[in-house]
């Protein structure tokens, strides 16, 4: 229940930043419609008429509930740089990014589970080390400084892989590179201590004082322990790869929703922008609800 | 110094270079980077030992300013962060419990909230002067340390020696302060650098998608324009992409070392587990 009502709030504090901040701008909201020197051009009259049809010298409660019945109607406006319905621009962009983010949660992941378990268990040896440094290293790279990178080697001296655009599967296999790496430096660190963790931690102490062979003491004993706070770090990673696509999608000029907002970004498209924040900003919402609607099934003592 | 480790050694000395470099691109004049001084795409050579850009402004002007500007701003978030999340988590620790609860909340929420999401909304919509970079890094920043913070102010709180203190009935506030302080000082550091990585990567991020200030040379611009010239399909990459991506990885890295070493050296059974 409690959780239900964080959700709620966080949609509401989406939905408000997304109406007051192009009304925060400096210069006003009428800024949305374009340049300063367009603006310039229009004649007092002309900017009455903008103001007037689109409600700026209404009170904002009474603006605010008209963007909100937009919001739920799919009426995101126009966009500025072509004219199409961003609703459309994103409907076409959204799906390209949830494969793209999918894939990267999903790989980062097992991945990240796995070596982190695996660095906790070799933590005196040398691969263990050799490990830890590997991922202290992954984290502190920037994304798309990696993803030019691999561009460079991958696409233009090596060639066998495509940079740009998306469609085939060999089209992924760079930006979710790119992003499994960067993501992966956390998630790791992280599953290793919470195993070390529960590893010292008495029922574990216990178990081996009473003579369970290590094998089984690791599987049965303090794995599940030690995953449930990864959980946690599942919520930020989504978050962290959410944020990262439209960093990414810019880099290997993927069509996703990144891009898109890059795109509109650049052109100072605002409407365009804020339906694609708003849109991003949910969909990170939803993978979060998602993952912690599932997590009574890996701790028992959640269900009640 | 030795108390730290090999690891934590390593970033030190990473550390002091950066912070070297970056106090000379403070002393060189105000023009260095931007002003035009050689041939568009120089390559390296005698005057400009990284070569030029597409104006011909020196490169490695640009990386040493840059220095400058990343580590101050890291820096001055990681500062305001780690402060404010210590007086939020601080009353989270001891205040009322209708506060504390508040706070608690407020944390839940701010953190299913995407944090680089809405960086570069707000930044997209409110400008990119230095100062409004740091207030929204800050904003967005302080929940997980004070989380953090919190846990560690309530350890040190159920100490015995607290506990007594507190039975002679001194302000809250106070005890944390006069006899909590040694518990909780040494804390800070992890907390401190890591926000000072993550504001330094968020704050690369945004200049890299053009959302910098574009009258100061930084790391990340530098990358913007390498990214909208598409340098990568020259060779020129080897010496306009590579050192500010470095910069930014070793800055980060090194911050990343010492946070490691301090947390392991707060944290002694992080070592003692049976291998």
């Amino acid at each position: 229940m409690r959780r239900i009502l964080e959700y709620g709030a966080v949609v509401v504090i989406a939905l408000l930043l997304n109406f007051l901040l192009p009304r925060a701008l400096p210069g006003g909201p009428m800024k949305l419609f374009g340049s300063p020197e367009a603006l310039s051009r229009l004649t007092e009259a002309e900017r009455a008429q903008i103001a007037q049809q689109y409600g700026f010298g209404r009170p904002l409660p009474e603006q605010f509930a008209d963007y909100l019945t937009g919001v739920f109607t799919l009426d995101l406006g126009t966009s500025l740089s072509d004219g199409r319905p961003v609703a459309e621009a994103i409907g076409e962009a959204l799906p390209w990014t949830l494969l793209l983010v999918g894939t990267s949660i999903v790989i980062t992941c097992v991945l990240g589970v796995a070596l982190g378990v695996l660095g906790a268990l070799r933590r005196r040896r040398g691969g263990g080390a050799g490990l830890l440094g590997t991922a202290i290293v992954l984290d502190s790279l920037p994304a798309f400084w990696l993803g030019m990178l691999l561009i460079v080697v991958f696409g233009v001296q090596l060639n066998v892989l495509p940079t740009y655009g998306a469609g085939t599967l060999a089209h992924l296999v760079l930006p979710v590179t790119t992003l499994v790496v960067t993501g992966l430096g956390y998630f790791f660190l992280y599953t290793r201590s919470s195993m070390l963790t529960v590893l010292t931690s008495e029922p574990v102490q216990h178990a081996h004082a009473r003579g369970v062979p290590y094998g089984r003491l690791v599987r049965r004993h303090a794995l599940r322990p030690a995953l449930l706070p990864v959980h946690t770090i599942v919520l930020m990673e989504i978050g962290f790869l959410a944020g990262g696509s439209i960093v990414i999608e810019t880099v290997f000029a993927y069509p996703g929703l990144g891009r898109l907002t890059f795109g509109a970004i650049s052109a100072r498209d605002y409407p365009l922008m804020q339906g694609a924040f708003l849109v991003l900003t949910l969909m990170v919402v939803a993978m979060n609800a998602i993952a912690d609607a599932t997590y009574p099934l890996l701790d028992p003592r959640a269900r009640q | 110094m030795r108390a730290l480790g090999r690891q934590g050694r390593t970033g030190l000395a990473l550390l002091a270079v950066i912070t070297a470099a970056a106090v000379y691109g403070l002393l060189l004049p105000d023009s260095a980077g931007t002003a035009r001084i050689g041939e568009p795409y120089a390559p390296p050579g005698p005057g400009l030992p990284l070569g030029a850009d597409d104006l011909g402004r020196s490169l490695l002007d640009q990386l040493l300013v840059g220095a400058a500007t990343s580590l101050g701003l890291g820096f001055l978030v990681a500062l305001v962060v780690t402060a404010l999340a210590a007086v939020i988590g601080g009353a989270a620790a001891i205040g009322p419990r209708w506060l504390s609860s508040l706070i608690m909340r407020s944390i839940d929420v701010m953190l299913i909230l995407p944090e680089l999401i809405l960086f570069i909304l707000a930044a997209a919509f409110l400008g990119q002067s230095f100062g409004i970079r740091v207030a929204i890094l800050v904003v967005l920043m302080w929940p997980v340390p004070a989380r953090v913070l919190r846990a560690g102010m309530l350890t040190a709180w159920s100490r015995g020696h607290l506990e007594v203190a507190r039975a002679m009935g001194a302000p809250r506030w106070w005890l944390l302060l006069r006899h909590g302080s040694y518990l909780i000082g040494p804390l800070l550091i992890p907390v401190f650098v890591r926000a000072a990585m993550r504001a330094i990567l968020y704050d690369a991020t945004l200049s890299f998608l053009g959302l910098g200030d574009p009258t100061a040379p930084s790391w990340g611009t530098t990358l913007y324009w390498v990214q909208v010239n598409g340098v990568f399909l020259s060779e020129a990459w080897v010496w306009w992409a590579l050192p500010p991506g470095l910069a930014i990885t070793l800055s980060v890295l090194a911050l990343a070392l010492i946070g490691t070493a301090v947390e392991e050296r707060l944290n002694p059974a992080l070592k003692e587990v049976p291998a």
